[in-house]
Order: C-alpha cells, then structure tokens, then sequence
C-alpha cells in the first residue's frame, strides 16, 4: 500500500459497523435455529416446548429483518465471502 | 552478490525443432528485442530477452502485484505459447521464468531433457479444454414477513428450507459430477481445479465444477457434440466450455526453474 490516507467517514464507518455486528447476529441466529431443528428431530421435547422454541425464532427472526430494513441492508449484505471456505452464511 | 547482467533471458515455452518459419508478428514482454527460438539438442526454447533492471526479485514482485501490469504479462505470456503451440507440441513454462542468459536456458533444458521429451510426446496431437459447471443461486432470499403464527408452522418453513437448500444443491454436485465423468471419457487426462469464489462468479451463481481435460485434436467434434447433449440433459446447471487452449494444466515436467 502506497497510499497511507485514511479516509474516515463517520457514517460509512457507523454503516459497516451495522453491518458487521448484524452478520454476526444472524449467524448466530441461524446457527440456533439448526440447533432447535436437531434437537427436535431427537425427540424428547413436548408440543408446548416445540411451540414456544419456534415462536421465540420467529420473533428473532422478525425483529432481524427490522433491523435490517432499518438499516437498508440485504441479507446478502450481510453475507461475507471465506475465499476458499465459500461464504460465512448459506446461499439459496 | 554479483551485478546482475543488463539482459536476463525470458522463457516462454519449448517445443521440439520444427521445420517452418520461427512464430512472428510477437510482441513478447518487451518491444525491444524480438521473440526468438534458442535450439539445444533435441529440445528449443522459446525466448526473448528482457531488461535486467525490470526484472529483479523486487521489481517482479512490485510489477506482478500490479493488476493492470500482471494482465500484460500474462496476456503477452499467453500469446506466445498460443502462437507456438498452433505450430508444434509446446510446453509452456510458467509466467515469469528467467534465466541469468542463454547458457543458464541450455543447461536447464538439458538437466530436464529425458521430462520434456516425455511431456512433448503426451502433448503432441492434443489439446487442453477447460469446463465450468455453475449452479444458479435461487431467488435472493427475501425475508418476507412471516406468514405463519404458530412456533410450530414457523420451524416446519425452516425446515423445508433447509432440505430444499440441501437438494438443490446436491442435484447440482451431481449433475456436475455427470459432465466430469462424460467429458473424462474422451480425454487423455484430467485435473481438477479449485473452483473460484463469489468474487470471481458473482453473487448469481456459485462455481462447483472447474475442470481441465487434455484431448485428442480428432475428438473435438465428439467433444462438442457431448456438451451440447449435456447442456440439454442438465438444465440445472451452466456448462461453459473453452479452449482450446495450450496444455497449461498438463505440463507436470518439474520445470519450474
């Protein structure tokens, strides 16, 4: 790198930033709902447990998309890409 | 450290001696002096000579680091083994592969002679395809609000995602492992490379097959023919074919100097 000026905009910085705290909220978020799904399959769970495990994810995943409209943000946005690895979240 | 000399010799390609005028109308690296064929034994190089100060560890490193710089070098690079390879049996050497004069070049080819008449003898009459298979990505997944109210519905809808996620995609490593396996049965020899990224297929498509194949020149016809057939029995998937190219992917010499 031979240009060593640093551009600072505040709000493209505040943007990014979103975006990545969002990233990794959703992530998780996912990550959850595969955990919820496994552990359902194995059973053991009551109807009632089912219910208010899947009604907890629909309101995160509600308030998730809020957030994004918010911001202005995609899903894809939010996807980062690993290289090799392929991408941080699944693509349809 | 000894000075280096002003003039460096640039590899590009060898072939075996071949009757016919030396490639012509070729640029090379450097306008200055011309693309020209240096004959050792059995075996010829194709070389130019470049200036020493624009090719030292550091100006290479500087240059090759640059992307407008490395697309000419790769692009003239390119044009020569093309232009040698339309004329006989040609192992290219890799971009950027120098010698400190003609002398160096000789003992080079000499000390590998037995490897590259191998490799010249697998080229000869062949030629190099490449084929990429790409699965479209579906539809960007739009968070739509929604349209369920129970827990339960909204887990069945995630669930039925990810299966569908998961059968699409394996329908298309399959479909994909079909082509590999058509195309392999006309060639000679096959390499499977790292399939690119995002970056390089956008954001439409993901990459899941990029594969070399090493031909028979008389199988070409058979060769587009089986893709077109392909192309109609995978609708899935994208099949990009190209070539043909020089042997690139198939020039294991242990040349690298």
């Amino acid at each position: 790198m031979t240009d060593t000026r640093v551009d600072l905009d505040p709000e493209a910085m505040g943007r990014d930033l979103v975006a990545l705290v969002l990233t990794v909220v959703e992530l998780l978020r996912q990550l959850m709902e595969r955990q919820a799904l496994r552990r359902i399959d194995a059973g053991g769970l009551t109807d009632a447990q089912i219910d208010h495990i899947g009604t907890t994810l629909m309101h995160l995943d509600r308030r998730m998309t809020e957030l994004c409209d918010q911001h202005g943000l995609t899903l894809e946005d939010l996807n980062l890409d690993l290289g090799p690895l392929g991408t941080l979240l699944p693509r349809d | 450290m000894t000075t280096p000399p002003p003039v460096l010799t640039y590899a590009f390609a060898v072939c075996r001696p071949y009757d016919g005028p030396a490639p012509t109308g070729l640029t090379g690296l450097d306008p200055g002096s011309p693309v020209r064929t240096l004959p050792t034994g059995p075996l010829t190089a194709i070389v130019q000579d470049v200036p020493a100060a624009d090719h030292t560890e550091e100006a290479l490193r500087r240059r090759l680091s640059d992307r407008t710089e490395l697309e000419r070098c790769a692009r003239a690079h390119h044009e020569v083994i093309t232009a040698v390879s339309s004329l006989t049996a040609t192992v290219p050497l890799p971009l950027a592969t120098l010698y400190r004069g003609d002398e160096r070049v000789r003992e080079a080819l000499c000390a590998k002679e037995a490897s590259f008449l191998t490799a010249l003898d697998r080229l000869a009459g062949r030629t190099e395809w490449g084929v990429k298979v790409y699965a479209p990505t579906g539809p960007p997944a739009v968070r739509e609000t929604p349209a369920v109210d129970s827990g339960r519905a909204y887990l069945d809808r995630v669930r039925n995602r990810h299966q569908g996620r998961e059968q699409r995609q394996n329908a298309a490593l399959q479909a994909a492992e079909r082509v590999d396996a058509v195309v392999r049965g006309l060639a000679v020899a096959t390499r499977r490379l790292r399939p690119h990224g995002p970056e390089a297929t956008g954001p439409q498509r993901t990459h899941i097959l990029n594969a070399a194949y090493l031909l028979d020149t008389t199988r070409t016809r058979e060769l587009r023919a089986a893709l077109t057939s392909l192309r109609r029995d995978e609708p899935a998937i994208q099949i990009e074919l190209s070539g043909p190219w020089a042997p690139y992917s198939f020039t294991d010499t242990g040349a690298a100097p």
